[in-house]
């Protein structure tokens, strides 16, 4: 074991310093185009512009300790934004259970940023309870083409998606987790119907998405009718690391200290008053020690393929940290905190704040929630057989 | 020792009830919130008539000689609907800081015509350094002629919006955070030199951010003894205290009754979520809160009724269990509801925020638990 860089990842985490220098944002630059301009480069230096695929598909092939410290350094320099429903989400279903007919007419897109995915997995009766889903998909008496129709919830972005990637019931027979189909269609279509949902920040991201006659011709299919269980799952876990955010959640800290210290009291700052100080130490210890728990499993992830079930531990621990800092964000706040609108008094962070706290609330629910998780690991990992998921 | 409510007051309980059932369904509220001014009119008319709004003044100003109790009652039964009329920035606030020291000319101009629903009243008293610090006072009335020239600025000044007058809080000698050296004035709220940049809360209500540049006032507008506000003030919060508090022990009563109902017809897994163990002691943990905060609720009015200089801690311990409290009620409804939790379109996340708000407001947990603990 050894805690120091090799000069190998020193050299790296200069590469990418200096390369997230040099594409900067220029003022005056329109930043789309500066956006696809920046992935170009990223692409010419070697499949930076798709750092978590493998070699084989046009990944850079990097080490656990290079994907880390590209993690750490994207959170803190300003680079442009990305979506995870296309590139991390369904690329890695498409190169393990997808035809090479749709890889090759999927995966460019997708590297390009020119299609944007939305992910149609939870309904209304399926939320933790994923593979409870009813929205049914018939095949038409001549095997070309499926007929989709039920509804979707919860789904990121839906309302500026071109495709969505579904998970349909072709069979309800079995049990829950067979007689799923996994099919890909386009968004932009009769039959589909997207409506907000407004979240307790004010926000629309999420929609409800209702289907009606949709025709999916049967080359959209991934793998085998029947088997979408399977490849979603192997996703899931990946969706379940992803979702710790702990680099982030380190620059988010930071940040937080200095609101802290910029809220005067008496002769010091808010970070001079004990407990709130206790809680960003205390906060500051757990995101040390998941931060490890990370690498630990980054490393066994590396040696033995697909992240285990361990990365639930990641989950817990890192959306109850974020949801942690935007608590004590809205804390130092003080009575700004309860402000709401465009209108900002009181402190530059204070606006803002608090819908992001209340939109944390999300973070322990979505993607499994924690409940859910404690079950996983409980089954999983302890081995006890009688768990509340059954 | 005696826990039950007076006939009058089970009466007042059941007609407050009553009014939040028949009228204080989500949609209904949001639609009163989001158009101006931000509440009902004719509520407020009917509260006026009910004689809410006269029952903790005394019989000499024209109340009903109610006490703290009398709120406790009222409010703990708002929180069940999140009323949005301005009760306590009315009666509990501006009214309170009147009756609490006011001369008679300005009582008898005032009070009436707060109690018939006719007049509104507010008080502005926290500002932008101050935090939660109410001896925080750096806004100056200088003492000029017969009266004073008022210049500062005031923070989250509920209703100011709808505000006939305001009650401000200012510095007339001492250093910035001295107790000594602050009073009490009441001003129009449309006086000269006064600036409101209105803004809706995170709850639904609203509050203001209030300038005066140069507002002159009478000195038969001071509240009590020049310097010696600060005894009134402290009197006037800890009565917003247990009147908040009562307001979120009614709304975490709602949040775990909702919860435990939701938990039984949601289905996942083949069962009713109330089947699954770690739900369950979840909410038990939200049943204990609730109890206990009503517990505490109980002890800090009462104590107050009976002798307020001896009740100060039990009032830091309530609103710093109420605080915590409601976050965790809060927090563990949206949880237990899932995603439909962290929208709009449950009444959970609306009475959430409003605990959140009440946390935020005459002083945090962290705040009081200091307090508290220092005495």
């Amino acid at each position: 074991m050894d805690i120091n860089l090799s000069s190998e990842d020193l050299a790296f985490r200069d590469e990418v310093r200096s390369f997230f220098e040099e594409n900067k944002i220029k003022s005056g630059e329109d930043y789309f185009s500066w956006r696809l301009g920046w992935f170009e480069k990223a692409r010419e230096k070697g499949g930076w512009d798709v750092p978590k695929w493998p070699e084989k598909f046009g990944g850079p092939g990097w080490s656990p300790t290079q994907h880390y410290i590209w993690e750490q350094e994207t959170a803190k320099a300003n680079i442009p934004f990305d979506l995870p429903f296309g590139l991390g989400m369904l690329a890695p279903i498409l190169m393990n259970y997808g035809n090479q007919e749709q890889q090759d007419r999927f995966l460019p897109d997708i590297r390009d940023r020119k299609v944007n995915w939305c992910q149609g997995y939870s309904e209304p009766g399926a939320g933790s309870d994923l593979a409870n889903l009813k929205t049914k998909a018939v095949l038409s008496d001549d095997g070309t083409y499926y007929t989709v129709n039920g509804s979707k919830i919860w789904t990121t972005l839906a309302h500026v998606a071109d495709w969505i990637f579904c998970l349909t019931r072709t069979d309800d027979s079995g049990i829950k987790q067979q007689g799923i189909t996994f099919l890909l269609f386009p968004m932009k279509q009769e039959g589909i119907e997207v409506k907000p949902i407004i979240t307790l920040g004010g926000s629309h991201t999420v929609n409800t998405v209702h289907f009606t006659d949709v025709k999916v011709p049967v080359e959209n299919r991934i793998g085998e009718e029947g088997k979408g269980w399977t490849y979603a799952k192997g996703l899931l876990e990946h969706e379940r690391t992803g979702l710790a955010g702990l680099s982030k959640s380190l620059v988010e800290l930071e940040q937080l200290k200095d609101n802290a210290r910029s809220i005067q009291r008496g002769n010091g700052n808010l970070m001079d008053n004990s407990s709130y100080r206790s809680k960003v130490g205390e906060l500051e210890i757990d995101l040390l020690a998941t931060e490890f728990t990370e690498l630990r499993s980054l490393a066994s992830a590396a040696a033995g393929g697909e992240p285990g079930p361990e990365s639930s531990i990641l989950k817990l621990k890192g959306t109850e940290i974020k949801q942690r800092i935007q608590k004590l964000t809205v804390e130092a706040s003080g009575i700004y905190s309860s402000a709401w609108g465009d209108k900002g008094v009181g402190p530059s962070f204070a606006k803002g704040g608090t819908a992001g706290y209340l939109n944390s609330r999300y973070f322990t629910i979505y993607g499994g929630a924690s409940e859910v998780q404690k079950d996983i690991v409980a089954k999983k990992v302890l081995g006890l057989t009688k768990g509340s998921s059954k | 020792m005696n826990f039950e409510l007076s006939e009058e007051q089970k009466m007042i309980q059941q007609s407050v009830e009553r009014f939040v059932q028949e009228n204080y369904d989500l949609s209904n509220r949001i639609k009163i919130s989001s158009e101006d001014p931000g509440f009902s009119k004719e509520y407020w008319s009917s509260m006026a008539e009910l004689g809410w709004l006269g029952l903790v003044f005394s019989e000499e100003d024209g109340g009903f000689g109610g006490n703290q109790i009398d709120t406790l009652v009222l409010m703990e039964q708002f929180g069940k609907g999140l009323v949005l009329e301005p009760f306590l920035a009315n009666v509990v606030l501006g009214g309170g800081s009147i009756k609490r020291g006011a001369s008679k000319e300005i009582k008898d101009s005032i009070i009436p015509s707060l109690i018939d629903g006719s007049l509104q009243i507010t008080l502005a008293y926290a500002e932008e350094q101050s935090r939660f610090d109410i001896e925080d006072v750096a806004t100056a009335a200088r003492e000029e002629n017969s009266g004073f020239i008022i210049n500062g600025k005031k923070s989250m000044v509920l209703n100011a919006e709808s505000a006939d007058k305001i009650v401000v809080v200012a510095r007339t000698s001492g250093s910035q955070v001295d107790e000594e050296g602050i009073t009490l004035f009441v001003v129009d709220a449309d006086a000269e030199g006064i600036e409101k940049e209105n803004f809706p809360t995170v709850d639904g209500l609203r509050a203001s951010e209030i300038i005066f540049k140069d507002v002159k006032v009478e000195s038969t507008s001071l509240i009590g003894e020049k310097d010696k506000g600060f005894s009134i003030l402290q009197a006037v919060v800890n009565d917003a205290i247990l009147a908040l508090a009562a307001e979120a022990v009614g709304a975490m009563e709602v949040l775990y009754k909702d919860t435990v109902e939701y938990t039984q017809q949601r289905e996942q897994f083949d069962h009713p979520l109330s089947d699954f163990q770690v739900l369950q002691h979840r909410m038990v943990d939200m049943f204990m809160e609730y109890e206990q905060c009503k517990s505490l609720l109980f002890r800090a009015t009462m104590e107050t009724v009976q002798d307020p200089s001896l009740s100060q801690r039990t009032v830091h311990a309530l609103k710093h269990l109420i605080g915590k409290s409601g976050i965790f009620v809060g927090e563990s409804a949206v949880q237990l509801h899932g995603g439909m939790g962290v929208t709009e379109e449950l009444r959970i996340g609306h009475f959430f925020k409003r605990l959140l708000v009440i946390d935020s407001q005459f002083g945090n947990a962290d705040f009081h638990l200091d307090k508290f603990t220092s005495l």
